[in-house]
């Protein structure tokens, strides 16, 4: 389907929008509460282990504190990894709708993964404004460029989130699989540490994992305001394009089938 | 020339079999790169049909036949495996019950879901929330979460968004039968309003009832395949009768295991003018039930027959004492009856005709044997048997009569 002929179903994707959110939090007390509190626990944690226990300290946090540097790449990286994952169940849990109703199925993974970006970029937003508050330097002028950043990294998750949602309903092992992956992908990923402190022989490995580049690069611009827009900033922007085009060229070759399956 | 509203050629679909993990991987290359044969198994084959705008077609069968396959095809939730499917137009399906309702939400929340799935926008919802809400019916429940509702709540939702939604082709699949009676007519009346304004109906249904007063084609799908085709009230009368064929063997049976010794019906059949044996009789045509039956002590017994509807409500019985008919003795000890039924005003529809066979004396009753009939003819009467009747113009005095009660 072409992407044009998706528009008169936007108030479909608004609904499962406004669903995926309300059924993560209407139901439990505390609500969007949650949303802030599983990261802020997370963060907590690594705070405790490497500043009071390890005692970390590197040349990039320059005059930063640690808390700082691992909460500006921690909340893009929770978006990624939490939005693949959900994207990846999404059709799997929306079985029942596809049995019975035609409707462009892609769009239940776009709702899981937009969900996801939506409450995590208020998390993130509200834990900047909180960190610069608490006396930290941040480079607030570089915020637009962020969010694009973060737009751009919406569509590589939208794209990974395709191909993952699809292989699901076909193959029930990728659930079981997703765990340890995104285990590994997370510490292969520079949230906890520079970039630049990885061995020169798997520089190059890592330079291959878009994340690295999207959470070094948000941590450049809010930590040093190094807003000047590189080659490499194009590059990004085209392979996220690709990524998504080649997950919606996967996902609906097989979306057709999926009734068969589920 | 009129361009069909729908038009399906030569469709078939198959579902892979998929119960090894081998079998899945394989699937998954095929698809994905379109060659190669998959395992599969076959749900429809060579299916052809048109639709034009303003027709109403019924789809009948068996369980399992391909009945829901196909109406799925068509409304875009299954793709075909072989075939073209071509529709121009705006598609209102209610596939299932609840089709597109979340359990979690309220019947409020629900419209909008449902509705944003068929494609209109949340202002269009807002318009016409009030008449759906009004249409449904369901009072306070509608503020309720959809698990704590009936499946006839459910399905008054369910129709009630659909008949909001306005559509060029109106599919149903079996979700009238949940309602209740009122609401049956309910949906049956907007249906028919909603079919003179110039609608297109696809109905599939277990009530020939519902197909024979919506449609004025049916189909018959029998595995997998279209087995007939041609006006509703044909194509659900031989669907009937070849269901009644299907029982036939297994009454039969019944009857053939008799003890002897007691006055019994050894044989009961029916009979045209011709003496042709009949199962099938035109509406106020002639009916002969004939019979043998069988007597111990070679005295005549009585025989009394009676007329009941499919479901067993009675319409007319009697027996030969009362015109002091006699059996003819066609054998030492068995005598032959036969009765004439003639200009006879059953409705259209299946009856069981049983015959009992009592001793001389009328007193005792020891033998029942059942035959059907199918009454053909097409009529707009209700009930069971047309009443000897004639409309008369009014007098003039008629005005002068007061009212009593």
């Amino acid at each position: 389907m072409q992407i044009k002929n998706l528009w008169p179903y936007r108030w479909l994707l608004l609904n499962f929008l406004s669903r995926e959110i309300k059924s993560r939090y209407v139901g439990s007390v505390s609500g969007i509460f949650w949303a802030l509190l599983h990261p802020l626990a997370l963060l907590a944690v690594y705070a405790v282990v490497f500043t009071a226990i390890f005692k970390v300290k590197f040349p990039e946090l320059e005059d930063h504190s640690f808390i700082l540097f691992v909460a500006v790449g921690l909340w893009p990286w929770l978006c990624f990894q939490e939005g693949a994952q959900r994207g990846a169940l999404a059709v799997q849990n929306g079985g029942g709708l596809i049995k019975k109703v035609a409707f462009p199925h892609e769009l239940l993974v776009y709702g899981a993964v937009l969900s996801t970006y939506a409450v995590h970029v208020v998390g993130f937003l509200l834990v900047i404004a909180v960190l610069a508050l608490t006396g930290n330097d941040l480079y607030f002028s570089s915020l637009p460029l962020v969010l694009l950043l973060f737009c751009m990294q919406l569509l590589c998750t939208s794209g990974l989130a395709l191909i993952l949602a699809a292989l699901q309903v076909l193959l029930k092992d990728v659930e079981h699989f997703l765990t340890p992956l995104f285990m590994i992908w997370f510490y292969a990923t520079p949230v906890l540490y520079p970039a630049s402190l990885v061995p020169q022989q798997i520089q190059q490995v890592i330079a291959l994992n878009p994340l690295s580049f999207f959470i070094t690069r948000i941590r450049g611009l809010l930590m040093t305001g190094n807003s000047q827009i590189g080659w490499q900033d194009m590059v990004m922007l085209a392979g996220s394009l690709l990524i998504f085009l080649a997950g919606r060229w996967f996902f609906n070759r097989l979306s057709p089938y999926f009734e068969d399956f589920i | 020339m009129q361009i069909p509203l729908i038009s399906l050629s030569n469709i078939g679909k198959s579902y892979p079999s998929v119960a090894t993990g081998s079998n899945r991987l394989r699937t998954i290359a095929a698809l994905l790169f379109k060659r190669g044969e998959t395992p599969s198994f076959c749900a429809l084959q060579g299916v052809n049909l048109e639709l034009k705008a303003g027709e109403s077609l019924g789809l009948i069968g068996e369980n399992g036949a391909g009945k829901s396959t196909l109406l799925k095809i068509i409304a875009g939730v299954v793709k075909p495996s072989t075939g073209r499917v071509v529709v121009n137009g705006r598609i209102g399906a209610l596939l299932e019950l609840g089709s597109g309702f979340h359990p979690e939400y309220s019947g409020l929340e629900n419209i909008h879901l449902a509705a944003a799935l068929m494609g209109m926008s949340n202002a269009e919802i807002d318009s016409k929330l009030d008449s759906i809400i009004e249409f449904a019916d369901i009072g306070s429940h509608i503020a309720e979460p959809i698990k704590h509702y009936s499946s006839g709540m459910v399905v008054r939702l369910g129709f009630a968004v659909a008949t909001a939604m306005q559509p060029d082709v109106l599919i149903t699949d079996e979700v009238l039968a949940v309602g209740d009676e009122s609401f049956q007519k309910k949906c049956i009346r907007w249906i028919e309003g909603y079919l003179s304004q110039g609608g297109t109906l696809l109905l599939c249904s277990h009530s020939m009832f519902h197909i024979q007063t919506l449609c004025q084609k049916a189909v018959w799908i029998h595995d997998g395949q279209m087995h007939m085709y041609g006006n509703s009230f044909d194509v659900t009368r031989e669907y009937l009768t070849y269901h009644e064929e299907k029982n036939s063997k297994a009454a039969y049976m019944e009857s053939a295991v008799q003890p002897s010794g007691i006055y019994q019906i050894r044989k009961l059949w029916l009979e045209n003018d011709l003496g042709a044996v009949i199962t099938v009789v035109e509406m106020g045509g002639t009916l002969y039930l004939c019979g043998v039956a069988y007597s111990p002590d070679g005295r005549p017994p009585v025989i009394l027959f009676g007329v009941a509807r499919a479901d067993g409500t009675s319409i007319y019985g009697t027996h030969s004492n009362e015109t002091t008919y006699l059996l003819n003795k066609v054998s030492p000890s068995q005598f032959g009856f036969c009765v004439r039924l003639s200009n006879l005003q059953l409705l259209p529809g299946k009856y069981t005709i049983r015959a009992h066979a009592m001793d001389p004396e009328g007193l005792r009753l020891f033998d029942t044997v059942n035959t059907t009939v199918r009454i053909t003819g097409q009529t707009r009467d209700y009930g069971l048997c047309r009443l000897e009747h004639e409309w008369i113009p009014a007098r003039a005095s008629f005005i002068a009569v007061e009212e009593d009660n």
